[in-house]
C-alpha cells in the first residue's frame, strides 16, 4: 500500500497539530469545514462556534529545505453568531457549513462563509505591517531565537463585504433551510447555494436575491422522500452542475437547457446490489460529497460506506468503487441507533497542479483514522490522526482494521473503535502533497516526506 | 442463570455465526428478520419522537427515517392480518446475550445503557425476543433473514449468497408458512437508545409511547407539539394512520395497569414507565420458549422471579 516505499508512492509524514490537547472537547472547538485557497499558502477552518480560523503557509526557509513551510495562524474571526428564530422557536446555528474562497485580488483575499441561515462574504487584507509581540513567540508561548526570524508575521484584518440572505418571503416552513453547500462557478462571479430542497445561484454583486435552479419540493410534504445532498459545478463547462440526493442519485444539469434544472441531462445511478440489501440500503447510499477531478471527466462521490469513480460519460454504474470502511456493514443496526449512519463524510481529490493526474482520493473514518486511494495502483492506506505516535517527519505508520477472525498485532477490532472520533473533513493542497485532516477539534498537517 | 457455562457453551455457536448467511427457508431466521424490523421500527420512532432539539432537525434525517418506518409499514401491510411473528423455535437465546456483551466495547457511549435485556435474559430462559439493536449487528442486517444458528457448526460455509429473490418477500413468505394465525402479543426487543443520553433508556419507553396513541387518536397530534415544525412532515405522512399501531405492536396487552399520559413530552419520566413495561414485557415474553410456538401457551413465571426482574427494573 502507499507509504510502503519505492516509486511514485507518497509517505506521509506528520508535520502539524493545531488545537487544544484536551480530551474534552469544547462544542464550539468542533471543526466543520477545512479549505485550502488556491494557491495553498491558506488554509481556512471554520469551526461550530461560528469562527473562522485561517492559517498561512511560511515561505520556505532556504536553509530548511527538508521540510515545506508550516502553517500558522494569520487570521481568526468571529464570522457567524448564533441567532434565535422567534416564530419556530429555534435557535439558528452558527455552525459555519463551508468556506469558500475567491481567487486572490490585490493584496486581500476573499471568501466566503456560510451557517445555516446566511452567506457572507469576507474580505481578508494585511494591516500595515507592524511588529506585534507574538511574532517573537511561537505557537505554544516560547520564545523563538531572534536568528530565526526570517519574517515579520503580520496581523490581518477581516471585513464583512455582503451578506447574503433572499428576501423574499415565503409562508413555508422549509423555505430556510439550513444552507450545507456552496460551492463557486467558473468564473467565481456567481456561485450556487443548496439546501434540502432547492439549489440557488447567487451573484456577488447582488445579496438579496438568487435565482432558483433546482426545486425538489413536492406540493405535498408528505410525498417527500429524497432530499439534495450535496452539489458542485462542472470545473470547467460553467452552465453544468452535479447534485447528489439522499437515495444515491446524482443528477447532472444542464443551464442552458432551461432555467428550472428541474429535469436532469443525466441521472448516474447505480443499481442495487441484492446481496447487500438490508433495512439501511437506503440510508448507506445517501451521497455526502461530490466533487469533480481536475480534468472534469470524472466525479467522485461518498457515501456512508464507499467513494465511488464515475465516469461522466457512463450514468449506470461507477468505474470504480472503493471500500471505505466494509467492516461496519454488520454494525449498521447500532450505528443507526447512535446516529452514526447519518454522519457526513468529505472527500477530496489530489492536488491538481501536475500534468498527469495523480488520481488519490482521500476521505475519512472513525478512530480518526483516514484512508487514501490509489486509483493508478489500486492500493490503498489507513492513517491515523491522532497526537501520539506522530513525530515530525517520521512516516506514519500504516493502520489496519481487523473485521473479523484473529487479531493481529497492531491491528484495531472494529469493536474497539472509538466512534466518536470521526474525520468528516479533510483538504489535499492544491499543488503539493500537503494534507490537512480535521478530527473533532483538532487540525492536522501532513506532508510528504520530501527526499 | 447465564453464567460462565452457557458461555463456553455458545462459544462455538458464535464462531460459526460470523458472516453466515441463512437460506430464506430457514425457519428460525424468520424470527430473526422479524425480531431486526421490529426493532428498527422502535429505534425509529423513538428518533422521531425523542428527540427534543433545539434546532432545527435535520430535514434529511428525518426523510431518510420515515423511509424506514413506511418501508417497514409497507411490509407489514403486505402481511395482511398477520401480525409479526416471533418463532423461537431451535433458537438458543444464550448467543444473542453473548453477542450482546462482546458487541457492547465497540459502541463505548452505550455502555451506560442498563443492560436491561441481558439481565432479563439471564433470569429467564425465554429471553429471544428481547434482542438489542447492537446483538442483531451479528446477525448481518445484510443478508435478511439472517443467522442462522447451527449446532455449532466449526467453519462458517461460504456465504451462498445466489438468492436472486428479494429477501423481504421471501421472509414474508416463509412467515406466512409457519405462522398462519396471529399470537397473542409482539414483544418488541430495542435496545436502550442511549444515543440520547435524556431519552428513555429502556425499551418499555417505546412500547408506551406508541400504545398511547390508539387508546386515543387525539393523542397523536399531542405528541407533536413540542416537536419542532419540521415534523409536520412525520405527522402528515399517514404511516401511523393507515395501519393501527395496535396491529403492529400492541394487541390484546391488558393496559387497565398502566397509568400513564400519552406522552406529551419528549422525556417521559422513568419511573412512570418501568412498571408498566415489566407487565408487558411479561406479557410479551410468554410465547417464547424454546419449543416451537404453540399461540396462547398460558403464562407461567414465578412470583420470585418476577420480583426479581421488577427489581431490575425499577432499579435501573
Amino acid at each position: 500500500f502507499l507509504g510502503a516505499g519505492g516509486g511514485n508512492d507518497i509517505q506521509w509524514c506528520f508535520s502539524q497539530v493545531k488545537g487544544a490537547v484536551d480530551d474534552d472537547v469544547a462544542e464550539a472547538d468542533i471543526i466543520s469545514t477545512v479549505e485550502f485557497n488556491h494557491s495553498g499558502e491558506l488554509l481556512a477552518t471554520g469551526d461550530k462556534g461560528g469562527r473562522v480560523v485561517i492559517f498561512q503557509q511560511e515561505q520556505e526557509n532556504k536553509t530548511q529545505s527538508h521540510s515545506r513551510g508550516e502553517y500558522n495562524v494569520y487570521s481568526t474571526f468571529q464570522s457567524h453568531e448564533p441567532e434565535f428564530d422567534y416564530l419556530k422557536s429555534l435557535e439558528i446555528e452558527e455552525k459555519i457549513n463551508k468556506i469558500r474562497w475567491l481567487p486572490q485580488k490585490n493584496a486581500a483575499q476573499f471568501l466566503l462563509s456560510t451557517n445555516d441561515k446566511t452567506i457572507k462574504l469576507w474580505k481578508i487584507s494585511e494591516r500595515d505591517k507592524r511588529p506585534e509581540g507574538y511574532n517573537l513567540k511561537e505557537e505554544d508561548g516560547r520564545y523563538r531565537d531572534p536568528t530565526t526570524v526570517t519574517t515579520l508575521r503580520v496581523s490581518s484584518s477581516q471585513s464583512l463585504k455582503a451578506d447574503f440572505s433572499s428576501s423574499s418571503p415565503s409562508p413555508w416552513l422549509w423555505e430556510k433551510l439550513p444552507l450545507h453547500i456552496l460551492n463557486f462557478f467558473f468564473d467565481y462571479e456567481t456561485y450556487l447555494s443548496a439546501d434540502d430542497l432547492r439549489i440557488n445561484l447567487w451573484h456577488l454583486e447582488i445579496t438579496d436575491r438568487s435565482f432558483n435552479i433546482v426545486d425538489i419540493k413536492p406540493a405535498n410534504m408528505e410525498e417527500l422522500t429524497e432530499v439534495i445532498t450535496a452539489a458542485e459545478f462542472h470545473p470547467h463547462h460553467c452552465n453544468v452542475f452535479v447534485y447528489s440526493s439522499s437515495k444515491g442519485t446524482i443528477r447532472l444539469c444542464d443551464m442552458r437547457a432551461s432555467a428550472l434544472c428541474d429535469r436532469h441531462s443525466k441521472l448516474f445511478e447505480e443499481p442495487e446490489d441484492p446481496s447487500n440489501r438490508s433495512f439501511f440500503s437506503e440510508i448507506i447510499s445517501s451521497i455526502s460529497d461530490v466533487k469533480f477531478s481536475h480534468s472534469g471527466r470524472y466525479m467522485m462521490t461518498r457515501d456512508y460506506l464507499s467513494v465511488k469513480i464515475w465516469d461522466l460519460n457512463m450514468e449506470n454504474r461507477p468505474v470504480e468503487t472503493y471500500q471505505v470502511h466494509e467492516y461496519l456493514r454488520s454494525k449498521l443496526c447500532s450505528l443507526y441507533e447512535n446516529d452514526c449512519i447519518f454522519d457526513k463524510f468529505e472527500c477530496c481529490w489530489n492536488g491538481s497542479d501536475r500534468q498527469v493526474e495523480f488520481l488519490i482520493v482521500m476521505t475519512g473514518s472513525y478512530n480518526n483514522f483516514f484512508r487514501m486511494f490509489d486509483r493508478n495502483t489500486k492500493r490503498d492506506i489507513t492513517l491515523e490522526a491522532s497526537r501520539e505516535n506522530n513525530k515530525p517527519r517520521t512516516v506514519l505508520k500504516p493502520r489496519k482494521v481487523c473485521a473479523s477472525g484473529k487479531r493481529k498485532k497492531d491491528e484495531i477490532s472494529v469493536d474497539s473503535l472509538d466512534f466518536n472520533k470521526k474525520i468528516l473533513h479533510t483538504a489535499w493542497h492544491p499543488k503539493e502533497n500537503i494534507i490537512a485532516v480535521a478530527t473533532t477539534n483538532n487540525l492536522y498537517i501532513f506532508q510528504d516526506k520530501m527526499n | 442463570m447465564l453464567g460462565k457455562g452457557g458461555k463456553r457453551k455458545f462459544d462455538e455457536h458464535e464462531d460459526g455465526l460470523e458472516g453466515k448467511v441463512v437460506s430464506p427457508t430457514d425457519g428460525p431466521s424468520k424470527v430473526s428478520y422479524t425480531l431486526q424490523r421490529q426493532t428498527i421500527f422502535n429505534i425509529s420512532l423513538m428518533k422521531l419522537y425523542n428527540h427534543r432539539p433545539l434546532t432545527e432537525p435535520s430535514l434529511q434525517k428525518t426523510v431518510l427515517i420515515n423511509n424506514m418506518l413506511r418501508r417497514i409499514q409497507e411490509e407489514l401491510k403486505q402481511e395482511g392480518s398477520l401480525r409479526p411473528m416471533f418463532v423461537a423455535a431451535s433458537q438458543p437465546a444464550d448467543p444473542l446475550s453473548d453477542n450482546f456483551r462482546e458487541a457492547q466495547p465497540a459502541f463505548s457511549h452505550l455502555a451506560s445503557a442498563p443492560l436491561l435485556p441481558a439481565d432479563l435474559v439471564s433470569t429467564m430462559p425465554l429471553e429471544s425476543c428481547l434482542t438489542p439493536a447492537s446483538l442483531l449487528e451479528d446477525d448481518t442486517f445484510c443478508t435478511s433473514p439472517a443467522v442462522q444458528h447451527d449446532d455449532g457448526a466449526a467453519k462458517p460455509p461460504p456465504p451462498a449468497l445466489q438468492a436472486v429473490k428479494d429477501s423481504f418477500s421471501s421472509a414474508l413468505d416463509e412467515i406466512e408458512e409457519l405462522c398462519p394465525a396471529p399470537t397473542s402479543a409482539e414483544a418488541v426487543a430495542a435496545e436502550p437508545a442511549a444515543s440520547d443520553p435524556k431519552a428513555q433508556p429502556s425499551e418499555p419507553d417505546v412500547h408506551n409511547k406508541p400504545e398511547g396513541l390508539p387508546e386515543g387518536r387525539t393523542a397523536e397530534p399531542k405528541l407533536m407539539d413540542p416537536l419542532p415544525g419540521n415534523f409536520e412532515i412525520t405527522a402528515s405522512t399517514g404511516f401511523l394512520t393507515d395501519l393501527t399501531l395496535d396491529d403492529i405492536l400492541f394487541a390484546d396487552i391488558d393496559t387497565s395497569m398502566y397509568d400513564f399520559d400519552p406522552c406529551t413530552s419528549a422525556t417521559g419520566a422513568a419511573s412512570k414507565m418501568a412498571p408498566v413495561s415489566a407487565d408487558e414485557l411479561l406479557k410479551t415474553l410468554a410465547p417464547y420458549s424454546s419449543q416451537p410456538v404453540t399461540p396462547n401457551q398460558p403464562f407461567k413465571m414465578d412470583l420470585t422471579e418476577l420480583d426479581h426482574i421488577m427489581e431490575v427494573l425499577v432499579g435501573s
